[in-house]
C-alpha cells in the first residue's frame, strides 16, 4: 500500500479524534438541555488562552496549567447555562440561538481587548514520531489518545454514577423525570460544567497544535457542527463516528482530490444525508 | 492697564485671524480603512493602519498639507469581513464624507471596493492589497495604487530562483521542481498564477500546485502530496494562521526541501514567525516590497533616508515591536505619496481636493526611482491601460531571514546577503 496513503488515513484518524472531542461536548449539552451552544469552539479558545497566559506568560508548568484550564472552562460552561440559557429555556429554540450567538461575538471581541488580535503561541515544539517513512506529530497522537480517555471516562461517568444515569434520564425524558421529583436545573449545571470541562480538555489539546488567536473557533465551529448535525444532534455515538467519516473525507479526500475539493465533498455528503436522512445517522426522528 | 488692553486686543485680533484662516484652509477628511480586528489584523493589517498613522500625524505638524490643510483620519475597523469592508468603504464615504478612501489589507477587499468607490467617482488609494486582479482590465479611474503587485511578487520568487539554481543549488533552471501553494482568495490566486507563468517562463518543473482556505482546520494531506512531490523549492502564499499551522505541520510530517520562498503577509511578520518557530524560521525567504529601512540611503534620493529613521522610531514607539514589518512600510509610503506629493499638486494646480483634482494630480506624479521610502519611483499606468491606476515603477523583492534578521537577498543590486540556499543541514525542513 502506498506509503502516502497510509499517512493521509493516520492523520485523519488523529484529526476525528479531536473533532470527536469537540462534538461530544457540544452533543452532551443538546441532548440533555436541547439547547445548541453556537459558542462553543470560542469556549475552547477561550481554555487556549487560559493555558497560554499560565504556562507561557506566568510559567506555570504545562501539567498543572492544563487542569486548571479545563475547570476555568468548565466554571464558564456553568456561568452560560445561569447566565443566558437559563433564563430563556423556555423561549424559542432561535433565541437560544441568537443569544448563544451573541456571545460567540462577545468572546472574540473580549479576547481580543484582552489579548490583541495577535497570534499567540505556547513555542512547545513536542518529538516527531518516525516509522520508518511514516511521520506522525507527537502532538497530534496525545491528543487522539487522551481525546479517547477522555471520551471514555465521559462514557464510564453516564454509564456507572448516579448522577449520570440522571443526566442520561433528563435525555430521555425531560418532562416524565420533573413528575418524578426530579430538579432538572442542577442536571442541567451539571451538564453544563461537563460541556464546558470537554471544551477545556479540548483547548490543552488544541492548543499543542495551532496558535491562540480571537478567530480560532472560526476553523473548528462550523465543522463541529457539521459533525453533530450530521450524526444525529445529541447522539453521543453520531457525532464520534461522524467525526471519523468528516475527518477520513478531508484527510483522504485532500489526499485524492485537494484540500479545497475535500471540504466539497464533504459538504456535498453533509447535503445528501439531511436530505436523505434528517434525523442524523444515530438521531431519532422527532 | 493700557498694556494689558493691548494684550487682550492683540490676543483677539490673533484669535480672530486664525480662526478666519481655520475657516479658508479646509481640512481634508480621509477614511483610513484597515482590519483592526479578526484573523488578518494581525497578518499585517495593523502594522500598515499604524504606517499610515504614522505619515499623516507627521503631515499634521507640520501644520498639515501646505502647512495649513489638516488631515482630519477616520478610522474603521473591517473586521477581516469582505462585507463589512464594503459596508465601512460606503459609510466613511457617504456618511463620514471623506475626500479620499485609503487603506485596505485584503485584496479580497480591495477588488470589490475599488468598484464601488469608482463608479462614485471618489477616490480610492490602494496601500497594502496586492492582488493585480484589483486594477487589471478594470479601467478604473479613481483607484491608485503605488504598492507592489502579485504578478511582480510571483516573478520576482522565480526569476530570485532561476538566477541561483546553477552557482547554489548545481543545477539548470529546467531541472529545479517547484511547487505552488496559496491560501484561495484573490491574493494567494493572485500571486499563485504568476508564480506559474513565472516557473513556466524559467522552464522550471511544476510538480504541485494547490490552493486551500486560510481557516483550513488541517492542511496534513496537503503536506503528505508536498512529500510525494518532492519539490527543490516551495512558493507558498497564505496569511498567518494557515503558515504556521502549514510550517508546523510540514515539520511534524518529515517534509524537506531545499528552498522555501514565502510572499508577504503572514510571512512578513517576522517577529510573530520567530515567536512561533524560534530558529526554525531561519533561511526561509519573503517576497514583499522591502521593509525600508533595510535599504541603504545613500541609494535614495537626499531626505529619504531621515524619514524612514523617523517612521521606525514612531513605529518602534508606538508598538514596542523590535522588527518592523514591511507592512508599516508600505502602509506608511503610499500614504506618504498621496499627503506629501499628490494632495499638494492638487490643490495647487487643479484648484482643491475633489476626487477629480486629486485624480489629475495623481496623474501626473512622476518619482523617479529612489524617490520613496521603498526605494521604488511612482508613476501611474494612464487610463485606458490593462493595468490602469497601478504603479508602474513598484517592485518588490526577496528577503531572507537570518538570525531572526531580515537581509535582502535579490535584487543583486539591492543585496546585503550572499543567499543561503539550499537550506543548511542545521534547519529542520532541510533535506537529510
Amino acid at each position: 500500500m502506498d506509503i502516502f496513503l497510509v499517512e493521509a488515513i493516520v492523520n485523519g484518524i488523529l484529526l476525528g479524534g479531536i473533532l470527536a472531542l469537540l462534538a461530544l461536548g457540544l452533543n452532551l449539552i443538546f441532548g440533555v438541555i436541547d439547547v445548541v451552544w453556537i459558542a462553543y469552539a470560542e469556549l475552547v479558545m477561550c481554555g487556549m488562552y487560559a493555558i497560554y497566559w499560565l504556562y507561557a506568560v506566568h510559567g506555570v508548568p504545562l501539567p498543572i496549567a492544563a487542569p486548571i484550564a479545563i475547570v476555568f472552562v468548565a466554571i464558564l460552561g456553568v456561568l452560560v447555562h445561569k447566565l443566558i440559557i437559563s433564563p430563556i429555556l423556555g423561549s424559542a429554540p432561535i433565541n437560544q440561538l441568537l443569544a448563544t450567538g451573541g456571545l460567540l461575538f462577545f468572546l472574540q471581541s473580549f479576547a481580543t481587548l484582552l489579548f490583541g488580535a495577535d497570534f499567540r503561541n505556547i513555542g512547545l515544539r513536542l518529538p516527531i514520531v518516525e516509522v520508518g517513512e511514516l511521520f506522525v506529530s507527537f502532538a497530534r497522537l496525545l491528543a487522539f489518545g487522551v481525546a479517547l480517555l477522555g471520551m471514555l471516562g465521559l462514557w464510564l461517568f453516564l454509564k456507572r454514577t448516579y448522577v449520570g444515569t440522571a443526566i442520561r434520564a433528563i435525555a430521555q425524558d425531560r418532562e416524565i423525570m420533573v413528575l418524578m421529583g426530579v430538579d432538572p436545573s442542577r442536571v442541567y449545571l451539571i451538564t453544563s460544567a461537563l460541556g464546558g470541562g470537554l471544551a477545556g480538555l479540548a483547548s490543552a489539546l488544541l492548543v499543542l497544535q495551532y496558535d491562540v488567536h480571537p478567530f480560532i473557533g472560526l476553523s473548528f465551529g462550523p465543522i463541529t457542527f457539521m459533525i453533530c448535525v450530521l450524526g444525529g444532534l445529541g447522539s453521543m455515538v453520531g457525532g464520534f463516528i461522524a467525526a471519523f467519516i468528516m475527518s477520513q473525507i478531508i484527510s483522504v479526500g485532500g489526499f485524492y482530490t485537494s484540500i479545497e475539493l475535500s471540504y466539497v465533498l464533504a459538504f456535498l455528503l453533509f447535503i445528501v444525508m439531511i436530505f436523505v436522512r434528517p434525523q442524523g445517522l444515530f438521531g431519532v426522528k422527532s | 492697564m493700557r498694556s494689558g488692553l493691548l494684550a487682550t486686543a492683540g490676543l483677539a485680533v490673533s484669535l480672530g485671524f486664525g480662526g478666519l484662516s481655520g475657516a479658508v484652509a479646509q481640512d481634508i477628511r480621509i477614511g483610513v480603512l484597515y482590519d483592526l480586528s479578526g484573523p488578518l489584523a494581525a497578518a499585517g493589517s495593523v502594522a500598515s493602519a499604524v504606517g499610515a498613522n504614522i505619515a499623516i500625524e507627521m503631515v499634521n505638524e507640520k501644520g498639515g498639507v501646505l502647512g495649513k490643510h489638516k488631515i482630519v483620519p477616520i478610522a474603521a475597523d473591517a473586521q477581516s469581513k469582505a462585507d463589512v469592508a464594503i459596508n465601512e468603504a460606503e459609510r466613511l464615504l457617504s456618511q463620514e464624507k471623506a475626500d479620499v478612501l485609503l487603506g485596505v489589507f485584503s485584496s479580497a477587499h480591495a477588488v470589490p471596493i475599488a468598484q464601488r468607490v469608482d463608479n462614485q467617482k471618489k477616490i480610492f488609494w490602494i496601500t497594502t492589497a496586492i492582488a493585480t486582479a484589483v486594477v487589471k482590465d478594470r479601467n478604473l479611474q479613481y483607484t491608485f495604487r503605488a504598492q507592489v503587485h502579485s504578478d511582480q511578487f510571483g516573478a520576482a520568487s522565480t526569476a530570485f530562483i532561476a538566477e541561483v539554481a546553477k552557482s547554489k543549488l548545481g543545477m539548470d533552471a529546467k531541472d529545479v521542481k517547484v511547487a505552488i501553494i496559496y491560501e484561495d482568495g484573490p491574493y494567494g490566486v493572485g500571486v499563485a498564477s504568476a508564480n506559474e507563468s513565472g516557473a513556466k517562463q524559467q522552464g522550471m518543473q511544476i510538480v504541485l500546485k494547490e490552493g486551500y482556505a486560510a481557516t483550513s482546520p488541517d492542511l496534513s494531506s496537503l503536506v503528505t502530496k508536498l512529500r510525494r512531490a518532492r519539490p527543490d523549492v516551495i512558493l507558498h502564499t497564505g496569511y498567518n494562521p494557515d503558515i504556521t499551522l502549514l510550517l508546523r505541520q510540514s515539520r511534524e510530517q518529515g517534509l524537506r526541501f531545499k528552498a522555501l520562498i514565502g510572499h508577504g503577509a503572514g510571512y512578513g511578520q517576522i517577529d510573530k514567525l520567530v515567536e512561533t518557530f524560534g530558529k526554525d524560521v531561519d533561511h526561509i525567504f519573503n517576497v514583499d516590497p522591502v521593509a525600508a529601512q533595510l535599504l541603504d540611503p545613500k541609494s535614495l534620493k537626499p531626505g529619504i533616508g531621515d524619514l524612514t529613521a523617523e517612521m521606525v522610531r514612531r513605529y518602534k514607539e508606538k508598538t514596542g515591536a523590535k522588527e518592523v514589518p514591511p507592512h508599516a512600510s508600505m502602509g506608511f509610503n503610499q500614504t506618504w505619496v498621496l499627503l506629501d506629493t499628490v494632495l499638494p499638486a492638487a490643490i495647487q494646480k487643479h484648484g482643491g481636493f475633489g476626487a477629480d483634482a486629486i485624480r489629475k494630480a495623481a496623474l501626473e506624479v512622476d518619482i523617479p526611482e529612489g524617490g520613496t521610502v521603498q526605494g521604488y519611483g511612482v508613476k501611474f499606468f494612464p487610463p485606458g491601460t490593462p493595468l490602469a491606476g497601478q504603479n508602474e515603477r513598484s517592485s518588490p523583492v526577496v528577503m531572507q531571514y537570518v538570525g531572526g534578521v531580515t537581509k535582502i537577498a535579490w535584487p543583486t543590486a539591492l543585496r546585503t546577503i550572499d543567499p543561503v540556499i539550499p537550506l543548511p543541514a542545521s534547519s529542520p525542513y532541510a533535506a537529510r
